[in-house]
């Protein structure tokens, strides 16, 4: 696997733009789950896909192929949805009322997904409730999670990604798993 | 065992990271402790939970692709030879260094375009305007240089007689023992200031 990458680097630097486009098919849909789950908003899972492929063009000399490609891409996908989940608490308080529109709250304002093809097709309510679950836990945790759980991540690449000690990775999961199990326990 | 002990190793349990005898000590614990018992079933639970939810769904748009291929810049030509600047920095200042001196020279060369005589003996060289004249049943000795004008010559001259971007009038009462040289041309001109170079350091 790695091989495959360290040699469509090697041809997308060289101007190769078919092997870029290897690259994107063979990652995207991976960056996108991993922006959704992590943003809870297609929108915005897209165009952190879109930035991520971005960077990673621009970077693309500086790649270190002693390096798993894969490691590099979900570090720059993950500091960009965790750059944006810090904007968003930055920018808006959502439970303030606007001053133009009597009733309106920051809330009505996030574009809601919950009409969106996915959530139609949604059976199993328990999916539901878990992914919910996950969304709301704090931006550390999530992010530990969603690598650990829905990227399949060893503890080793995680640190590697978020540039962490392994021991931090852990309590993190273990923080995370614990904090699942609460909101869980009483759902199911 | 402390029951915070044992919350611990469950979570090391899920994570695959437990030796043989921390195994054995968490399950001696679970089977004396109802509530870590409790704890340890919801714990499981959430953990499988968590790895039982589908990977890659929602796909990303089929035209995502097309459009990230869009919006990357093409690399450009320009790029090749950035990269070969970044790898060979020693020939990239060398030949900045040769272009410089190329343009320096050419500035000079197109610069001085005043009328300039080297010589020896110049008492007897008329100067009119551009032009260089060594009358009739006079005599030079030593070679002559003439930068930028016409020469014209009716007498003698007991050398070399060199124009540089000029011309050369011999008329039939002029004698010259030397070579007689035209030069036009930059390339000449610096060809003939590296071979002045190089006789007069073979002569001195």
């Amino acid at each position: 696997m790695d091989q495959i990458e360290n040699r469509l680097t090697k041809l997308a630097l060289n101007g190769d733009q078919q092997a870029f486009a290897e690259i994107v098919e063979l990652y995207k849909d991976k960056i996108y789950h991993l922006g959704y789950r992590m943003l809870s908003n297609r929108h915005e899972a897209e165009d952190v896909v879109q930035e991520t492929f971005l960077r990673v063009f621009k970077s693309l000399d500086r790649f270190d192929p002693n390096q798993k490609f894969s490691t590099w891409i979900y570090r720059i996908a993950t500091n960009l949805c965790i750059d944006r989940l810090r904007k968003r608490k930055a920018t808006y308080s959502l439970d303030a009322d606007m001053n133009d529109q009597e009733g309106l709250d920051g809330y009505s304002l996030i574009p809601s997904d919950n009409r969106t093809p996915e959530s139609e097709l949604m059976i199993s309510e328990t999916k539901q409730i878990i992914y919910d679950a996950i969304e709301s836990l704090p931006a550390k945790y999530k992010s530990v999670m969603i690598l650990r759980y829905l990227q399949d991540l060893s503890l080793q690449e995680i640190s590697d990604v978020l540039g962490m000690p392994v021991t931090t990775i852990k309590t993190r999961v273990h923080r995370g798993r614990d904090f699942l199990r609460k909101k869980l326990e009483p759902k199911l | 065992m402390e029951c915070k002990t044992a919350v611990s190793l469950m979570h090391d349990y899920l994570d695959d990271d437990l030796s043989k005898e921390q195994r054995l000590m968490l399950k001696a614990h679970l089977l004396s402790c109802p509530n870590c018992r409790m704890d340890f079933k919801e714990l499981e639970q959430t953990d499988m939970m968590l790895y039982s939810l589908p990977h890659n769904i929602p796909s990303a748009s089929y035209e995502l692709t097309e459009r990230i291929m869009n919006t990357i810049p093409q690399r450009k030509k320009q790029k090749v030879w950035v990269k070969w600047m970044k790898i060979h920095p020693a020939a990239t200042a060398a030949a900045v260094f040769l272009i410089i001196m190329l343009f320096s020279a050419i500035n000079i060369f197109n610069q001085d375009n005043q009328l300039v005589i080297h010589g020896n003996d110049l008492d007897e060289v008329v100067i009119n305007g551009n032009t260089v004249i060594i009358p009739e049943g006079t005599t030079i000795a030593g070679d002559l240089t003439v930068e930028n004008g016409k020469a014209e010559v009716f007498g003698d001259v007991q050398g070399n007689l060199t124009v540089i971007d000029g011309s050369v009038y011999k008329a039939s009462t002029a004698h010259i023992s030397g070579e007689v040289k035209s030069v036009d041309r930059a390339l000449d001109w610096i060809w003939y200031k590296i071979s002045n170079v190089f006789s007069e350091v073979v002569y001195r």
